[in-house]
């Protein structure tokens, strides 16, 4: 970088206008940091409002050598949105316009600093959705889950951010900061290369995206959930099968272990009258079927061995019967048993994001438990098994040396646990910085080395000076 | 620190006049006159003249509004080093809006009507219905707090009644909930009108004959979050034969007025209002307030909002 | 309550996982100039006053333009109270310009 950082805040408050700068040491440091922990201070921070804006910082960050770090909510838990080395904040939370909703195409056009329930909440007006839902909805932006490849509960029947974004406006970091549109506003598309998937998941390391074209689809009429509760784990595994193999593939499928619900019950002063296993399995039906399906989805579950079993018509009921308290304590819980654990005041939740094929749940599960001992690492497990999505948490105090090193090497040989069952390192979360190990191991568990070579090519020709999120995922 | 300065203005006077704004005692009270209250009693009547001063407030709001619009951006805090010059409260509060004064005190005689009605046995405090210091807890001026806080529960006490009937959210909340941390052995019941009308519903007659109309409700925070008054306002409503609307945020996740930083941002409180009001004008039917302060913030982005008192008592008087 | 001392509220911020689920219901945070406008700002400025951190004029506007409406609280998953800790910051703040404010 050239020129002293008093300069360059001075410099990008005469390029954008001062209103879209903030230097306030304190402020900056809410953009430099994430729920994973990690913490830094950026330069400033910049609030782009227009491609234009956007197109001359890129320009002028690549005249001096300047690091770009793009943001959404940083609500990630990889370390992908934490400025490394000096550099400025890209926050796009300005850019937050819903332009267009056309039904008829099937396709919403947003800003990238739309948070995703805010978009569903418009959308749910006209019958709609956008189906990728991070349990961080509330807050994650359109930009940062393309960015980060998000997905959420609905996963195993909408896929992730990668099945829903069609095309994509995008800032290159280059000697003309260039403007491009990739992808299409039609369903199909057979543009040459896939960019718009390349850009999904790069983790803000190719391109700033400065506007989505997304699909959107209509909200189901109804959905029917079951809550049950499963003395043993190979039962849980039987109850997904018996699913599966009578060809519905539910809306959500959720899970937590016995000892997780206890835990997160406990701690969250919830009532739970027969612990055990939970699966929480909603099922998306016409109105109806909703009899038919109500009284198969109980009969399947029980048939497999469900101790506990609750069943609601809608999904409004299940909400008001509480069968979301416990999956939605999960983060709160862990939050607060790290807390009791480490008894200092900062602690940490290290959530994990491997993901198994689903009918290795059963040896991932228990082969997570036996790392628990291992590390002497209380873990709380819960995840996606309609997808083989889990998260095993640890929450540990960052300055207890010891704790922080078992954790590091309990994070290591979970990832080659997943490997092992022939899954993936990250679902979800993203490589990041915290992960960028893992992904080598990936590929090298995969015999293709190679991969990577062809990623840091990639990332050369997208951003040559090497000036864009530098130090993530490759 | 220039917030220094509206907050020292508003704590200066508080301390010494007793109020934020500088008004006369008898401007507290003169609304109660018509009714003929008795004097004290096993349960007095307080309303710890947020009513009253609203409007006052607003004018100041206004003023401090055409301040920060005169600058280029910002908030008042920020142009305020010349303020205390700038200011002249005696002169601020002289341009209060008569209209505005006028409506508050009438919320207020319907308060007291309804209580009456409603077979509740209270008399009222007069001169000595004080301000709750509500804005030095707010603000974070403990300890002027602490001691207002003493000052007024001294002269609740001495008053001899053992139950306090507050009428609007902030009052209510600060001397339920906040007065017995700062208060040592502050012992008095605190309840509001609301939920003591709903408490003697059975003693109250809807008239007869008369078509009811649709109302909105806007909850205000205090009320709905902090002290739990959800149900009886819409109880009410409803036994008062009318139809009750929801806003898309309404309940305990009911959205902010944005008066309680009127003073310190007029233009960030005019933007939130103005979100709620449109908000509001969504659902279709009469606006109704609780809170003096929604009152007269939601009023001055151009809502037209009634007091919920004003409501109930055309219907149930 | 009578303001947290500066221990209690840093214990108090400490809690907080920045995972910003309170900021969508904040309504203060769409108007203001950053994230210094929602709770999940406010929690870690206060937590930057309770350690002597500087009160440039950013962090004073994100502190006093809390409307204490507690709209955040209600969705913190670590059941932070939000307004608490704005107002021991205010307090804090009177506390070390006692001299001048009153
Ligand atoms: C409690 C909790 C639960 C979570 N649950 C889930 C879950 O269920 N599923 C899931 O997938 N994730 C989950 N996450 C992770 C995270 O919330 C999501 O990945 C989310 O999509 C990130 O959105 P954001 O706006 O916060 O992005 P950020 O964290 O700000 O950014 C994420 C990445 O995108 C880049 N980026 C952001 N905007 C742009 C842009 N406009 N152009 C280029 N690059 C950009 C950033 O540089 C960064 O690399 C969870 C996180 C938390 C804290
Ligand atoms: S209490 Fe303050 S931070 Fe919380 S929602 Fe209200 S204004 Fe925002
Ligand atoms: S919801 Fe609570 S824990 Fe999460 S960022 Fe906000 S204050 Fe912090």
């Amino acid at each position: 970088m050239s020129g002293n950082p008093g300069r360059i805040v001075d410099g990008l408050k005469s390029l954008l206008g001062r209103d879209r700068v903030v230097d306030d040491e304190a402020v900056v440091r809410l953009y430099s940091r994430e729920p994973s922990g990690l913490e830094s201070q950026a330069l400033a921070v910049v609030f782009p409002e227009t491609v234009r804006d956007v197109s001359r910082l890129a320009r002028y960050a690549y005249s001096r050598d300047l690091k770009l770090y793009p943001q959404g909510s940083s609500t990630s838990l990889s370390g992908s949105s934490v400025p490394l080395e000096e550099g400025v904040v890209v926050s796009f939370e300005r850019m937050n316009q819903v332009s267009e909703v056309s039904v008829v195409d099937s396709i919403a056009v947003v800003g990238p600093g739309v948070r995703i329930d805010e978009l569903n909440l418009m959308l749910a007006e006209k019958g709609y959705m956008f189906p990728v839902d991070p349990a961080s909805a509330a807050v994650a932006t359109v930009g940062g889950a393309i960015n980060s490849g998000a997905g959420g509960m609905r996963s195993a029947k909408y896929g992730t951010m990668r099945d829903w974004v069609l095309g994509l406006q995008l800032v290159l970091p280059d000697e003309h900061g260039t403007v491009l549109r990739v992808g299409c506003r039609t369903l199909k598309c057979r543009q040459g290369y896939d960019l718009v998937r390349l850009i999904v998941g790069s983790e803000g390391t190719l391109a700033m995206v400065t506007e989505a074209i997304l699909r959107i689809t209509p909200l189901p009429e109804q959905v029917v959930v079951a809550l049950a509760f499963y003395p043993e784990l190979r039962n849980v595994a039987e109850a997904v099968v018996a699913v599966k193999e009578q060809s519905v593939q539910p809306y959500l499928m959720e899970f937590m272990d016995r000892k997780t619900v206890e835990a997160a019950a406990k701690a969250m002063n919830i009532p739970v009258e027969t612990p055990g296993h939970m699966l929480l399995v909603g099922v998306d039906v016409n109105r109806e079927a909703t009899g038919r399906f109500v009284e198969w989805l109980g009969k399947t579950l029980r048939a497999t061995g469900a101790v506990k079993l609750h069943v609601a018509d809608t999904l409004r009921e299940a909400e008001d019967k509480g069968f979301f308290t416990l999956r939605r304590s999960l983060f709160p819980a862990q939050i607060k048993l790290a807390r009791e654990a480490a008894g200092s005041r900062r602690v940490l939740v290290y959530i994990e994001d491997i993901a198994v094929p689903p009918s290795r749940l059963v040896d991932a599960v228990e082969g997570l438990r036996s790392l628990e001992d291992k590390y002497g690492l209380p873990t709380m497990i819960g995840g996606h098994v309609g997808d083989g999505n889990l998260h095993p948490a640890v929450g540990f105090d960052p300055h207890n040396e010891d704790q922080a090193r078992r954790v590091e090497e309990w994070f290591e040989e979970v990832m080659e646990l997943a490997l092992k069952l022939g899954g993936t390192i990250s679902s979800e979360h993203g490589i990041g910085t915290l992960k960028r190990s893992g992904l080598r191991r990936e590929f090298e568990h995969l015999g293709s080395a190679k991969a990577l070579e062809l990623m840091r090519g990639l990332k050369r020709l997208f951003d040559p000076k090497g000036i864009l999120n530098p130090g993530k995922v490759v | 620190m220039d917030v220094k300065l509206i907050l020292s203005l508003l704590a200066e006077n508080v301390e010494r006049t007793g109020y934020p704004v500088p008004v006369d005692v008898e401007r507290i009270y003169s609304w109660a006159k018509p009714l003929n209250l008795p004097r004290g009693g096993r349960a007095v009547l307080y309303t710890g003249a947020l009513y009253q001063l609203a409007p006052y407030i607003n004018s100041l709001v206004r003023h401090l509004e055409s301040l920060e619009g005169r600058r280029a951006g910002g908030l008042a805090l920020r142009l305020a080093k010349t303020l205390g010059k700038i200011i002249d409260l005696g002169k601020v509060v002289a341009k209060a809006d008569p209209g505005e004064i006028k409506a508050v005190e009438e919320v207020l005689r319907s308060i007291a009507r309804l209580l009456s009605a409603a077979g509740v046995e209270y008399g009222y405090l007069y001169e000595d219905d004080m301000y709750s210091g509500v804005i030095l807890y707010d603000m974070g001026l403990d300890e002027a707090f602490a001691r207002h806080a003493k000052m007024v529960a001294e002269t609740l006490e001495k008053s001899g009644a053992s139950l306090i009937i507050t009428v609007d959210p902030h009052t209510t909340h600060v001397l339920r909930s906040v007065f017995p941390e700062y208060v040592d052995g502050f012992g008095l019941e605190v309840k509001n009108y609301l939920e003591i009308l709903s408490e003697n519903i059975d003693s109250l007659k809807p008239r007869r004959g008369e078509a009811g109309y649709r109302v909105v409700i806007h909850d205000p925070c205090f009320y709905a979050r902090h002290e739990g008054i959800v149900e009886e306002p819409r109880q009410l409503l409803r036994f008062a034969g009318l139809e009750v609307e929801e806003p898309p945020r309404s309940g305990k996740m009911t959205y902010c007025c944005g008066g309680p930083v009127e003073a310190v941002s007029p233009s960030l409180s005019r933007r939130i209002a103005e979100t709620r009001l449109r908000e509001l004008q969504g659902v279709g039917g009469r606006i109704v307030t609780m809170c003096p302060i929604c009152y007269v913030n939601l009023r001055r982005v151009g809502g037209k909002v009634e007091d919920i008192a004003l409501h109930l008592s055309r219907r149930l008087l | 309550m009578a303001a947290w001392g500066r221990s209690r509220l840093l214990e108090e911020a400490g809690k907080c996982a920045y995972c910003g689920f309170c900021e969508a219901v904040c309504p203060t945070l769409p108007y203001g100039r950053h994230r210094g406008y929602g709770p999940r700002g406010r929690v870690l400025l206060t937590a930057h006053l309770a350690r002597g951190g500087k009160a440039s004029p950013e962090v004073l506007s994100s502190i006093y333009t809390c409307l204490t409406c507690a709209a955040c609280t209600l969705k913190c998953p670590a059941g932070i109270d939000i307004p608490a800790l704005v107002r021991a910051a205010r307090s804090l703040l009177v506390a070390v310009h006692e001299k001048t404010i009153i």
